[in-house]
C-alpha cells in the first residue's frame, strides 16, 4: 500500500482545476502524492505513434519536466508513456490518469512506469473504483480528466479521427490552450495535429515555442534559460535533406536521388545509428529529432 | 527373392521367402506387413491366373524377412509373386537373382509404387539388378551404377530377367521460366535483399500489408538460386519419390518450392502419419519452403520447424521406431504487419488495437524468429512505376551474381551455415569493422544471436560484393535488414 487517498470535489486537496470541466469526477481515486496534482502541461499522442511522434514527445515532456512543469498524461502506449518517461528521467513529477482503477496496471507494458509514479514520484489518479478492469467506454472519458487538471494541453502527434484529438476537444470545452507539434502533410498519423493547428492551435516548432506557450499559459514564472537549438542545422548530405523534407522508402529515395540501393540503404543505417533518422513502422525512413 | 522397403527416405532390404508345401491349400504373409501387405494374397491370386500361370494347390507361406522390421505398401506383389512361380518352377530361378519392387494388377500389369528412387539404390548397394515396372523407368535411370529391368506384365517373365532398359541422362534445364524478377516493378529493396538471402542461404521474412507483392517476390526466388548439384538431385528426389510425388523436374535441376497453407498441421509440415511420410519441410529439402501468413500457422507446427532449421533434418520418434527425413531448406516467410494487414499502409488506416498487433507479432515466437536472418518491409509499389515499361533485371542476371557469391563462399572452406568462431573468421573484421558491428548492436539492442544475424547477413553482402573481408559499409546494409520483432 503505498499511499492511496481519495478526493471528493468538496473536500480540501481535490484539485480546483478539475471542476472546470463537464461533470468533473465525483470521486478521484488515486494513488501516489495527492500534492502532486497541480496544474501541469498535458502531453498526449497516438498509441501507434511514428518514431517521429515519440520522440517529440520524450522531448517536449523532458524539456518541460526540466523547467519544473509537471506532465500530465494517460499511461497509453507510445507517446503517453514517452512523456512520463521522459518526465521521470528529468526528475520531475508526472501524472498518470487511468482509464480503469488507479491501481490496475494497464497497458501491461506501462507497469514499470505507473509503479515508479506510485511510489511517490507523481501520483497515478482514476475516477472509477479501485480494481475496476480497463473497459472501453471509460477511455473517451478519462481523457476529460487529462484536460481538465492540465493548464494545457500538448499534442504531440494524431490521426483523424482518434482519442488523442478527443482530448483535444476536451480540453477546449474546459477552457484549456491546446499547443500542437506540426507534422508531415503526406503522413495520415499527423492530420489530427496540422488539423488542430489550423483551427488555431498554438503550432509547437521548437524549443523556444515551448518555452513561450508554457509561459502565455503561466505555466513557467521566469523564461527557461536554456534554449537547445530548435533546428537542425542544414546539411549537406542529400540523404538526409530528403528525408526531413518527408519520410520515404529507401527506393523512393535511392530513385530521387538517383543513387543506387546498396548506398542508400548504408547512408540510412549510418543515419540510423547517429539518430538522425529512424525506420517507421511502415518501412519508410524518416527524421528523427537530435539530442 | 530379394525385395526393399521404405524406411524415412531409404529402402532396407527385405528377403521374400516362399515355402509351398503340401497340406490344406492356404495362402499366409507373415513378417509385419500391413494392411496393404496382406491384400496382395488377392491380387497375387488373380494376377498369376489371369497370365496363365497356375496358383499352387498347397500350404503357401511367404515370410518377410527380416521378420521384425514393419513392412508397408504395395511393392511386395511382384516378389511374393515371382518367390511363388520360382518355387514351383513356372520361371526360371534366375528371376530370383533380382530385387523386385511393384505392385500388380489383377491382369497380371506391373505397376509403380512410391519410393522407387530409394528401392533403385538399395539394389545399386546390394549390386542387383531391378525388376520394376516399365513406367518408372524415368525414375530408376536417375540412379547411376543400378542396372533397371522394365517389366510390363508378369507374363513376360516366364522366360527369365528381361534386358537392362535405361533412360539417357535428363538435360538439366536452364532456371524455371515462367516467374522472373524483371516482372516485379520497383521493391528494389525487398529484390537485394532476396539476392543476399540466396547468396547466404540465409532465411528472410517479409512484412507487408496485403497485395503489395510478397507471394510474388517469393515466388520468384528460386529462380535466382543456383540449379541444384548432382546429390542434391538424388538427396531431393529421393523424398519426392518416397512421398509418391513427381520427380520429373527435380532430376531436371530445379529446386523445390513449397508454399503449405496456414492450416498445415504439425505432421503435414515436418512429415508423421502411419507409415511415416514425410513432411513439406522434408519436401523442401535443398529448395525454398514458404510459409505464407506466417501468424496464422499453428504455434506447434512452426515450432516443430526449429530442429530441420538447426540441423539440417528431422528425426520423428514414433512407437514403431525412429525415422530420419532430409529438411535443409531456405526459409521464406510472409505476414501482414497487423491482424487487419494495414498498420503502416499510407493508402488505408489500420483498425487494430495496440495489443491485438503485440499478440499477432508474438504468435511466431522468438526461437523461430531468431532463425529468421532478414526481415524487411515490403510495400505497395506507386500506380505510376507499374505502368512504366519495365527495365527490371532479368532473374538470370541476379543468379549469376549468386552463383559467383556462393562460389566465393565455398572457396573459403568454412561451414555453409557458419556461426561462433567460424563466422567470425570468416569475416575477419578489422577494427573499424568491430566498431561498426558494436554501435548497431548498441542502436538495435541486438543480442547475441542479433549480431551473429547481423554477421551472417554482412558475410552475404560481402560475397556478392566480391570481398575478403565484411567492411563497414557491409554491416551497416545488414543493419537495414531487420525491420522488427
Amino acid at each position: 500500500m503505498n499511499g492511496r487517498f481519495t478526493l471528493r470535489p468538496e473536500e480540501v486537496g481535490y484539485p480546483e482545476q478539475l471542476l472546470s470541466v463537464p461533470r468533473p469526477p465525483k470521486v478521484l481515486n488515486g494513488m501516489g502524492d495527492p500534492a502532486l496534482l497541480v496544474r501541469g502541461l498535458a502531453v498526449i499522442g497516438s498509441r501507434k505513434a511514428s518514431p517521429y511522434g515519440l520522440e517529440c514527445a520524450a522531448r517536449f515532456a523532458g524539456l518541460a519536466a526540466q523547467w519544473g512543469v509537471t506532465i500530465i498524461s494517460g499511461a497509453a502506449m507510445g507517446c503517453d508513456l514517452a512523456a512520463h518517461s521522459a518526465a521521470l528521467a528529468a526528475g520531475a513529477p508526472t501524472v498518470a490518469v487511468l482509464g480503469c482503477g488507479a491501481d490496475v496496471d494497464y497497458p501491461r507494458r506501462a507497469a514499470a512506469v505507473l509503479a515508479e509514479v506510485r511510489s511517490g514520484r507523481g501520483a497515478v489518479v482514476s475516477e472509477l473504483d479501485w480494481g475496476a478492469p480497463p473497459l472501453p467506454g471509460q477511455f473517451p472519458a478519462r481523457n476529460r480528466i487529462i484536460a481538465g487538471l492540465s493548464a494545457a494541453v500538448l499534442v504531440v502527434e494524431a490521426a483523424l479521427p482518434s482519442g488523442t484529438f478527443s482530448t483535444a476537444d476536451h480540453a477546449l470545452d474546459a477552457g484549456r490552450d491546446v499547443f500542437a507539434v506540426p507534422g508531415s502533410v503526406f503522413y495520415a498519423g499527423s492530420a489530427g495535429c496540422n488539423r488542430l493547428i489550423r483551427q488555431g492551435a498554438q503550432p509547437i516548432t521548437c524549443d523556444e515555442d515551448l518555452r513561450d506557450s508554457l509561459a502565455g499559459v503561466g505555466l513557467l514564472t521566469r523564461a527557461a534559460t536554456e534554449a537547445c537549438g530548435g533546428h537542425a542545422e542544414p546539411g549537406s548530405d542529400p540523404v538526409l535533406e530528403a528525408l526531413r523534407a518527408t519520410p520515404m522508402s529507401p527506393d523512393a529515395i535511392a530513385h530521387a536521388l538517383m543513387l543506387d540501393l546498396p548506398s542508400v540503404l548504408r547512408r540510412l543505417a549510418a543515419l540510423e545509428q547517429s539518430g538522425e533518422a529512424a525506420l517507421y513502422p511502415d518501412g519508410r525512413y524518416g527524421p528523427c529529432a537530435r539530442h | 527373392m530379394p525385395s526393399s522397403t521404405i524406411a524415412g527416405v531409404h529402402a532396407v532390404p527385405v528377403d521374400v521367402e516362399v515355402d509351398v508345401a503340401s497340406g490344406l491349400p492356404s495362402f499366409a504373409i507373415v513378417g509385419l506387413g500391413d494392411t496393404a501387405v496382406l491384400e496382395a494374397r488377392d491380387r497375387v491370386r488373380s494376377a498369376l491366373r489371369a497370365c496363365g500361370f497356375d496358383f499352387p494347390n498347397a500350404h503357401v507361406t511367404v515370410n518377410l524377412a527380416p521378420a521384425p522390421v514393419r513392412k508397408h505398401g504395395t511393392g511386395f506383389d511382384l516378389p511374393i509373386a515371382l518367390g511363388i512361380l520360382a518355387a514351383t518352377g513356372q520361371v526360371p530361378a534366375a528371376v530370383c537373382c533380382a530385387v523386385a519392387v511393384g505392385e500388380l494388377g489383377l491382369d497380371g500389369g506391373v505397376r509403380p509404387v512410391a519410393g522407387l528412387l530409394a528401392h533403385a539404390m538399395a539394389a545399386r548397394s546390394r549390386d542387383l539388378p531391378l525388376l520394376v515396372s516399365a513406367d518408372a523407368l524415368s525414375e530408376v535411370s536417375a540412379v547411376s551404377g543400378v542396372s533397371p529391368r522394365p517389366v510390363t506384365s508378369l507374363g513376360t517373365l516366364r522366360h527369365g530377367l528381361p534386358a537392362e532398359g535405361r533412360l539417357g541422362p535428363v538435360e538439366h534445364a536452364a532456371p524455371p521460366t515462367g516467374a522472373d524478377f524483371a516482372e516485379v516493378h520497383g521493391q528494389g529493396v525487398a529484390k537485394r535483399a532476396l539476392e543476399i538471402a540466396a547468396a547466404g542461404g540465409l532465411g528472410l521474412l517479409m512484412i507487408g500489408p496485403p497485395g503489395t507483392g510478397k507471394t510474388m517476390l517469393a515466388r520468384r526466388f528460386p529462380g535466382i538460386l543456383p540449379p541444384l548439384t548432382e546429390s542434391e538431385i538424388l538427396e531431393t528426389a529421393a523424398v519426392h519419390s518416397v512421398a509418391g510425388l513427381d520427380i520429373e523436374g527435380i532430376l531436371r535441376g530445379v529446386r523445390p518450392f513449397r508454399t503449405p497453407h496456414h492450416t498445415a498441421t504439425t505432421a503435414g509440415l515436418v512429415g508423421g502419419g502411419t507409415p511415416p511420410r514425410p513432411g513439406e519441410a522434408s519436401l523442401a529439402h535443398n529448395g525454398v519452403l514458404f510459409l505464407d501468413e506466417l501468424p496464422e500457422f499453428s504455434p506447434a507446427a512452426l515450432q516443430a520447424l526449429r530442429q530441420p532449421l538447426e540441423d539440417g533434418h528431422l528425426t520423428l520418434v514414433r512407437a514403431e521406431g525412429r525415422v530420419r527425413y532430409p529438411a535443409r531448406f531456405a526459409l521464406v516467410a510472409a505476414m501482414n504487419p497487423c491482424p487487419c494487414g494495414f498498420l503502416g499502409d499510407p493508402g488505408r488506416a489500420c483498425t487494430c488495437p495496440a495489443a491485438a498487433i503485440e499478440r499477432y507479432r508474438t504468435r511466431i515466437g522468438g526461437p523461430l524468429i531468431d532463425r529468421i536472418d532478414i526481415t524487411l518491409r515490403v510495400d505497395r509499389v506507386a500506380p505510376s512505376s507499374l505502368l512504366r515499361v519495365p527495365v527490371e533485371e532479368s532473374s538470370r542476371c541476379v543468379r549469376e551474381r549468386v552463383i559467383a557469391a556462393r562460389e566465393r563462399c565455398a572457396g573459403r572452406g568454412l561451414p555453409a551455415s557458419l556461426s561462433g568462431t567460424s563466422l567470425l573468421a570468416a569475416c575477419a573484421l578489422g577494427e573499424g569493422e568491430r566498431k561498426a558491428v558494436e554501435a548497431a548492436a548498441r542502436r538495435h539492442r541486438l543480442s547475441g544471436r542479433g549480431v551473429t544475424r547481423l554477421l551472417r547477413v554482412g558475410r552475404a553482402i560481402a560475397d556478392l560484393a566480391d570481398s575478403d573481408r565484411v567492411q563497414t559499409d557491409h554491416v551497416l546494409e545488414a543493419s537495414c535488414y531487420r525491420v522488427m520483432v
